[in-house]
């Protein structure tokens, strides 16, 4: 949303500087994203009289003189068809910018040139797209000499020298009140601790003549004003208004004087307007008067809307109809049928409140992001639909006559009350505000207060979001500065620790400590890599709306996302590297929790990759594996793959070993199928193991430190055996239960069976 | 090996098929096409198989329970040098250790949660236009990968709840992961970390959040720093903050600098209540932010994409 510096100040007087002012709205009532400064766009631009025009032959051109206020007549070459003498309009002087530039790269400034060959052009005259206060280039802006005489700087006339401030919507969305430019303006006051002056729109037409309003269901549409103006006369449109520079600031553009009334009215009040043709909207409900049903749509009726484009609705959205038949999107868009035209005779004024509930699924639904959908999807209040139409067929009068009045309001809204105490608001704020500054603060800005220690508050009728304690609260708090309310550290008692996080950190530092590398990588993955990996996609949660195929899939273990860096890596290159990752995992065959959401868990992740073809990774994973847990005290035994998780499916069976502790499955090393290794394009070295972090915590925190740390004795001892280490290591240990047995090598000679394994024995 | 040839001559048979296609009818053609290329589809895919299955069929097995292979060094691990910890994990170690000091417990948020705790335990209105703001990922089931660690609030509350009876405050900070369906850029990434703190008291007021949170920024960027508000809007608190501090200077902050760092505010009554919680009792306060931010500010880096990328150029640097 944007909002005009000077027109926000024609409604609140402002005692401090701009950049006070912006900084107090930021602090207090919305965030400002950005301010343009439109203090210069203007520069150079003047009011000018055409003094004399003369047609050059066989061109488009006109040779003007213009008289800018001092004592001599400017030449300027002018293209546009309206062009005449006597009339004022806004010349860019030599020097100056065009003000449709000024934001552009290079900014578009306008000289002095000869023209044909013959003619010296000082200046332009502009037309309102060049001024960047319309769309209009068939013809030059003109300027009403009520309001200006040669001379004058075009600024000044039409307030240009201005700030807009551009507002972040989002934070206003429970704030409909604020989308027009009189409720934002109330919240200024309210921050600068002024009483806000209620701005008195026109009195509420009464009803008569009525056209039939039919409302199927007030859940939908709280109220349905309409108002049917009849044409007496032409509503000329001249010249350049001030109205039409608000539309421009605002970001809108004048089109015509019935849709510029309609829109200025959205912007000062909040309240869409839409207008019809009155007699198309009677023909297409073929009834000799109007007759408008507001209801639901048929899923699979068609409208074709504004923009000529055909919609198929569907059973949220809400249609007006004329006797039934769709002619108007409800509070996004209208129809083409009833669409006002340079034809049109009369017309309805539509004033109403929409379900913001079904607004936003019909947004959604369509596309539709109008100004209009905007505010209502904010859920705009019904209050005030009678006072804007009324205000709209106000300013239509030279050219329309009011002929019929309808207001169905089936479903008043009821008054919001809250009554709360001043202790109550200083003891949640941690504030000692009196009762006197909180009862001015609130009525500043409409609330009607009562009562001394217990406030008994009435939100006014635009504030339908105020139902709570905590509203009012939120009220005092914000009006005040929550930036006066002193920060003070409450007290309270000691942490306990995380034991998930404590290991998390241990590993994450004896991993480092080892040479490897932590990294993070997407919860999601593509269908691709689990598959290269050969785990089942089925197995994968599956994102509907995900940004891109490689982002589909909530992976079901670590390691296939590492295997994906490591080929990054060695790309690189980097020769040899081991790469970690901690994260929590899903799988669909996990099922659902106590709390019926999935399973979830925490899992290490492990690949390291070597640029060479030879030798037996599987032994430096393990490593890794029996080092790291060492430092927990656990364990582990290494057993064959049976495939006890999707994480083993990208192991190869030969070459690789379930991890267990006593009975307990915690995970799997080894090195990866062949398959798996060309479809990441990762060479021969590579191996990696994926660890249950649950499991570990459980184990790490039973077990028991040995109590001695002196060794008593040592030997070193050899078995020449053809049976496999983890045999051999068992039966050493039976023998010497009280010693550390700990590995020294390995030696085969060649072409014999019999290994040679010696261990290293120390008895403490 | 022999099934492998076995299927490559099928291949070719069924290849030399095709010629046979000029002695049948026209109207017959194309089913016959059709099906000779199902039949070559299938032969193919076994022919990939068998492949795979060699590739596999070569591979040696090792004696798994041994820690090396016969007449190789015992493995090493890599050297020191070479390690590095992702500053995102180190740094979140930091912020969470200063909450603990500060008296909070610790709990991790989930990763796929569900519309309940993301959305409807927090005061969101059955779609309410609010909820479109979190630009939430679904899965099938309508399952969501959380956009806020907010989605823990409800559980902390009803898991915490027996302090308040015990006469204790619920304190305690919700790190996790979190996503958004939005365009990734040099400043936006659909993944990164936020931290949740929720405190739950009897009498604790605005002022106490923002002191804690005070506290919190300028032990975290040890510094004296100045701190600002503005209005927010989040259903699940009311009032609603959002919570700047100036740039620190050490960090090429000049005056008036300030950044958005948090969403803050007094937990709505809604809120306390479904957990169970009497609003009329207690109070409470929360806020959450974003852990990215306080670390590409506090080591100046420009390019949030870097921490997800898996480059060890980036990580080797921490």
């Amino acid at each position: 949303m944007l909002i005009s510096l000077n027109w926000l100040k024609k409604y609140v007087k402002i005692p401090v500087s701009d950049e006070e002012l912006i900084r107090l709205i930021g602090a207090r009532l919305v965030e400002v994203e950005g301010v343009i400064d439109e203090s210069h766009k203007y520069d150079g631009i003047k009011i000018v009289r055409v003094e004399t025009a003369e047609k050059i032959e066989n061109t488009h051109l006109t040779l003007c003189m213009v008289n800018d206020g001092s004592a001599e007549l400017t030449q300027v070459l002018c293209g546009a068809p309206n062009v005449r003498e006597g009339m004022l309009a806004a010349w860019i002087a030599p020097g100056a910018t065009v003000p449709a530039s000024v934001h552009e790269d290079a900014p578009f400034i306008i000289g002095t040139r000869k023209m044909l060959g013959k003619y010296d052009s000082h200046g332009m005259l502009a037309a309102p797209d060049e001024l960047d206060l319309g769309d209009m280039h068939d013809g030059i802006a003109e300027i009403d000499p009520e309001m200006a005489k040669p001379g004058d700087s075009l600024a000044d006339v039409f307030e240009l020298n201005d700030k807009i401030l551009e507002i972040e919507n989002k934070s206003l969305t429970h704030r409909p009140d604020t989308f027009g430019l009189i409720g934002f303006a109330r919240e200024v006051a309210g921050i600068l601790g002024q009483k806000f002056d209620e701005v008195e729109l026109t009195t509420e037409l009464e009803e008569k003549n009525q056209i039939e309003i039919e409302i199927t269901n007030p859940e939908i549409c709280s109220r349905y004003t309409a108002v049917v103006l009849e044409r007496h006369g032409e509503i000329k449109k001249k010249y350049l208004t001030w109205q039409d520079t608000i539309l421009a600031k605002s970001g809108m553009r004048p089109v015509d004087p019935i849709v510029d009334a309609t829109n200025y009215l959205m912007l000062l009040t909040g309240q869409p307007l839409h207008a019809f043709d009155y007699d198309k909207f009677v023909a297409v409900g073929n009834a000799k008067e109007a007759k408008i049903i507001v209801r639901l749509a048929k899923d699979g009726e068609k409208l074709t809307l504004l923009d000529n484009k055909e919609i198929v609705l569907n059973d949220n959205d809400i249609v007006i109809t004329s006797n039934n038949v769709p002619v108007a999107l409800a509070g996004a868009m209208g129809g083409a049928s009833t669409m006002i035209d340079e034809n049109t005779r009369n017309i309805i004024i539509e004033s109403a409140a929409f379900s913001l509930y079904n607004l936003r699924k019909t947004q959604m639904a369509h596309g539709i992001f109008s100004e209009a959908i905007t505010r209502f999807t904010k859920g705009q209040p019904a209050y005030q639909t009678l006072a804007v139409a009324s205000e709209c067929a106000k300013m239509l009068e030279g050219g329309f006559k009011v002929a019929m009045v309808s207001d169905a309001y089936p479903k008043p809204e009821k008054e919001n009350r809250v009554k709360i105490s001043t202790a109550e608001i200083n003891g949640l704020l941690g504030t000692e505000y009196s009762n006197e500054l909180i009862k001015s603060t609130l009525s500043n800005v409409g609330f009607t207060v009562s009562g001394d220690e217990n406030l008994d508050i009435v939100a006014p009728s635009w504030r339908t979001d105020i139902h709570i304690k905590e509203d009012i609260i939120e009220e005092v708090g914000r009006l005040l500065g929550y930036d006066n309310i002193a920060p003070v550290l409450p007290l309270h008692g000691t942490a306990t620790p995380n034991k998930m996080l404590s290991l998390k950190k241990k590993i994450r530092s004896i991993l480092n400590e080892y040479g490897c590398n932590e990294v993070l990588t997407y919860s999601f993955v593509s269908e691709r890599l689990l598959e290269n990996a050969c785990l089942d996609t089925k197995n994968s949660y599956k994102i509907v709306n995900s940004i891109s195929p490689d982002l589909q899939l909530v992976r079901q273990s670590i390691v296939p996302s590492l295997l994906d860096k490591a080929h990054l890596n060695q790309k690189i290159p980097y020769d040899s590297f081991a790469l970690f990752e901690m994260n929590k995992i899903y799988r669909k065959d996990w099922g659902m929790n106590e709390e019926s959401v999935p399973t979830e868990k925490m899992s290490l992740g492990f690949v390291l990759a070597e640029r060479k073809t030879v030798g037996d990774a599987y032994y430096k994973a393990k490593n890794f594996v029996e080092k790291l847990l060492k430092r927990f005290n656990i364990e582990p035994e290494f057993r064959p793959l049976k495939q006890m998780g999707a994480e083993c499916l990208p192991f190869e069976n030969k070459r690789a070993a379930e991890i267990w502790v006593g009975e307990e499955y915690i995970g799997v090393v080894g090195e990866f199928k062949n398959v798996v290794k060309r479809n990441f394009k990762l060479n021969d070295y590579l191996a990696g193991f994926e660890l249950n972090l649950d499991k570990i915590l459980n184990l790490e925190s039973s077990v028991v430190i040995p109590s001695s740390f002196e060794i008593k004795d040592k030997q070193d001892l050899t078995i020449t055996t053809k049976k496999s280490y983890r045999e051999v290591y068992n039966q050493v240990k039976e023998k010497y239960s009280d010693a550390e047995v700990t590995p020294v090598g390995i030696y085969q000679p060649e072409g014999v069976e019999d290994k040679n394994i010696t261990f290293h024995l120390e008895f403490r | 090996m022999e099934e492998l040839e076995k299927l490559k001559r099928e291949l070719k048979d069924l290849n030399a098929e095709y010629a046979k296609i000029k002695d049948v009818p026209a109207e017959k053609r194309g089913e016959f096409g059709r099906e000779l290329n199902a039949k070559k589809t299938e032969i193919l895919n076994r022919i990939k198989e068998a492949e795979d299955a060699m590739l596999d069929a070569e591979v040696k097995p090792l004696d798994i329970t041994a820690p090396c292979s016969p007449n190789e060094p015992l493995p090493e691990v890599y050297s020191v040098f070479e390690g590095s910890e992702h500053p995102l994990m180190t740094e979140l170690d930091r912020v969470i250790e200063i909450y603990q000091l500060m008296g909070f417990d610790v709990v991790e948020s989930r990763q796929l949660d569900d519309e309940f705790h993301m959305f409807d335990s927090l005061n969101f209105a059955k779609e309410h236009p609010a909820r479109d703001g979190y630009d939430t990922f679904r899965t099938e089931e309508g399952l969501i990968p959380p956009a806020h660690t907010s989605t823990m609030q409800h559980r902390v509350l009803k898991a915490y709840k027996h302090n308040l009876e015990e006469g204790k405050e619920i304190a305690v900070v919700v790190p996790g992961r979190v996503y958004r369906n939005e365009d990734v850029d040099a400043t936006h990434e659909h993944t990164f970390y936020q931290c949740e703190g929720v405190y739950v008291s009897k009498n604790c007021t605005l002022g106490n959040m923002l002191g804690i949170l005070r506290e919190f920024f300028e032990k975290y960027y040890e510094q004296k720093l100045n701190i600002r508000t503005q209005p927010g809007y989040f259903p699940f608190t009311e009032p609603s903050l959002e919570f700047m501090i100036e740039k620190p200077k050490a960090l090429g902050g000049k005056k008036g600098d300030f950044l958005e760092m948090l969403g803050c505010g007094m937990i709505h009554p809604n809120v306390l209540k479904m957990a169970g919680i009497d609003p009329t009792e207690y109070h409470g306060f929360a806020w959450g932010g974003g852990i990215d931010r306080l670390v590409m500010l506090r080591y100046g880096l420009k390019d949030v994409r870097n921490f997800e990328s898996g480059n060890l150029n980036f990580l080797k640097e921490f």
